[in-house]
């Protein structure tokens, strides 16, 4: 299985190099790299600059928030938590909403401003949660705490909306939309550089992982450290949905619905092979939601949102009805 | 000694202690029953015990530390727990689930050694279950699955194993062979420490019995302890009383009459008795009400004889409908 995920990422990572608005085959780019005929000055900074930074988002997104989402999953002990569910999005909807709704008017957002106010209001929330986590005991409360932050967030910036201008309430609702496209060289620097050590740290808690899905008193019984587990699980997805949030806008789906797509394909719990599994599979399937989203042959775009749902949610339906226990966690 | 417990008071912080002023200690291989009713605070003791939850003063020490106080880690390799069931499982394998119980002997990547596996598969065996060892959790029975939970604390290689209620969930052979199986790891040198309400099954295979009636505790061998009338003490207030004969609680109830049983046929005897003790008569040879259990003709007859008469019945439930009818 493991084999297969890895093929499809390659091949999926070809095409969605290959297709976008303006046609660059691979002969062409077979044949710049050998030399002999390079490609058009155009052709190549829409590679450079566009597509390969495009397809850099989409796999460190694809990796990180279904990994911040087994994570959520298995330290709640609920099928439906996800890297969004304690409220970073929120946050990070809130910080830009500030940037855009706020400043709007006067037309100056830059994509900068926006991220940083995303992540500023990203790890605002994840400060709040981290406080949350070390005053109070029972797990279940953090999550209802971490709903409450998220729907009153929400609620505020609603009312952001509703007294906005049209032009800036369209750019906050295209924001929220989630884009991969919108990341630039040095933004994708930043973004691997918060993103990659983190996913690999991620994988120093398998083991823990593993022990939490008997529940915590099991996991304490066998030598785990509930206390330091959760505030280092909540920090690792604060700034890894944090920092995706910022440059991306909320991207929803994935976070929740990949682990459990992997689950099924490896029928195993054991996060020794989910964890990284997790990483694959979501980048897989981000990287082709976000090759339908170019509408190969056409040159609209689609926002990334809508293809993750309406390509994953039939994935999720027919996984659930067709075996409930595997995905039940 | 292994573990002590002294001047120690368990319970909630901001709430008042559940127990106090506990003095105990167990000695490698001690099997021991902690009984009590719901509420008494047993949970709340094993999780002391286990460090799962703080103690409110005094000492849990573990082999001469604080329990709280030894790094998790090495406490992991020291005591291991089994709750009495796990409300959400994963669908993990058997021998995933008993693999866990490496924890704290692996590294980071949790991989499991040549010696490590072969402690798994020992302890699979030990709980006889090797024919489910591929079988995910969710397609257990609940003995299976306690059995599989035991496994994976033996796994766990610690001196002393902690149980809270293993057996709540279980049948009567199941909780039988929980039970049988606990003996068999004390043989192997582990201390263990189980609560239950089986008390039946606690005095007839664990060393001594730890019974916390009314915030304090007592303890000693099982005979001792009902010698002392721990046991009629334990539900004195609720009307049950203790029947050294059967070693059972049985409610105190009516009492109808008193009956002279007689009979040749065991079985047949037991079962009237338990009839008897059903609609509230007590057995008496001094009364003049007697029933004889006759087993000589093909089918066996009851025969009540008083004073003003007798009265022949072909079973049970015809006899209890004329008893019960005559009060």
């Amino acid at each position: 299985m493991a084999v297969i995920l890895l093929l499809l990422l390659v091949v999926m990572v070809m095409l969605d190099i290959r297709f976008g608005s303006v046609r660059i085959t691979f002969s062409d780019m077979l044949v710049h790299l050998t030399a002999r005929d390079p490609l058009s000055d155009q052709q190549l900074i829409i590679l450079q600059k566009f597509r390969l930074p495009r397809v850099a988002t989409a796999l460190l997104a694809g990796a990180a928030l279904p990994v911040c989402g087994l994570q959520m999953q298995t330290l709640f002990r609920n099928p439906l938590a996800g890297p969004y569910v304690l409220g970073i999005s929120s946050g990070a909807s809130f910080g830009a909403a500030l940037v855009v709704l706020g400043a709007g008017a006067a037309g100056l957002i830059a994509t900068w401003s926006i991220a940083l106010a995303a992540w500023a209001g990203a790890g605002l929330v994840m400060l709040l949660l981290l406080y949350v986590s070390f005053r109070i005991r029972n797990v279940m409360t953090i999550l209802i705490l971490g709903i409450m932050f998220s729907s009153g967030l929400a609620a505020v910036i609603s009312i952001m909306q509703y007294f906005s201008q049209a032009s800036a309430l369209k750019s906050f609702i295209i924001w929220s939309m989630g884009s991969l496209g919108n990341v630039t060289g040095n933004q994708l620097r930043i973004m691997a550089l918060a993103v990659l050590p983190l996913l690999l740290f991620s994988l120093l808690y398998i083991k823990v992982l593993n022990g939490l899905m008997l529940g915590e008193e099991y996991a304490v019984s066998m030598g785990i450290s509930i206390r330091r587990t959760r505030v280092v699980i909540l920090a690792v997805t604060s700034i890894l949905a944090g920092t995706i949030t910022a440059f991306c806008g909320p991207i929803g789906f994935i976070g929740i619905a990949v682990p459990h797509i992997t689950r099924f394909l490896i029928r195993k719990s054991d996060h020794r092979i989910l964890l990284p599994l997790t990483m694959v599979t979501g980048m897989v399937i981000l990287v082709m939601s976000d090759l339908i989203s170019q509408l190969p042959g056409s040159d609209r775009v689609l926002p990334i949102n809508a293809v993750t749902s309406i390509i994953g949610i039939p994935v999720v339906v027919w996984l659930v009805v067709l075996n409930r226990k595997t995905t039940a966690l | 000694m292994l573990l002590s417990l002294e001047n120690l008071s368990i319970g909630y912080a901001g709430t008042p202690p559940i127990v106090t002023g506990i003095n105990l200690q167990v000695k490698p291989g001690e099997m021991i029953a902690l009984i009590g009713r719901n509420g008494s605070g047993k949970s709340t003791l094993i999780r002391s015990v286990a460090g799962i939850i703080p103690t409110l003063s005094g000492n849990c020490c573990l082999e001469g530390t604080r329990v709280r106080s030894i790094e998790m880690r090495t406490r992991a390799r020291m005591i291991s727990f089994v709750a009495s069931q796990v409300s959400q499982l994963p669908p993990i394998t058997v021998r995933e689930l008993v693999s866990l119980g490496r924890i704290p002997y692996t590294g980071w990547r949790g991989r499991l050694g040549k010696g490590d596996r072969e402690m798994v598969e020992r302890a699979i065996r030990a709980v006889r279950m090797e024919g489910l060892i591929d079988r995910t959790l969710d397609h257990l029975s609940d003995g299976e699955r306690q059995r599989a939970m035991i496994a994976r604390a033996f796994v766990q290689d610690t001196p002393l194993m902690v149980l809270d209620e293993p057996t709540a969930f279980l049948d009567l052979p199941n909780r039988y062979e929980l039970v049988q199986l606990l003996t068999e790891f004390r043989q192997a040198g582990k201390a263990i420490l189980y609560s239950t309400h089986d008390l039946e099954t606690a005095m007839t295979s664990s060393d001594r019995l730890w019974v916390i009636h009314q915030g304090s505790m007592e303890e000693g061998v099982p005979e001792d302890l009902g010698i002392k009338g721990v046991y009629d003490r334990l539900f004195a207030s609720t009307g049950i009383s203790f029947d050294v004969e059967q070693r059972k609680f049985r409610p105190a109830g009516i009492t109808r009459g008193t009956i002279h049983l007689t009979g040749e046929n065991a079985v047949l005897l037991a079962w009237t008795r338990n009839a008897l003790e059903r609609l509230g008569y007590q057995r008496s040879e001094t009364t003049d009400t007697i029933l004889e259990v006759n087993d000589s003709g093909t089918e066996p007859a009851w025969i009540l004889t008083r004073k003003d008469g007798s009265a022949r019945f072909k079973n049970i439930e015809t006899l209890a409908r004329f008893l019960i009818q005559e009060n």
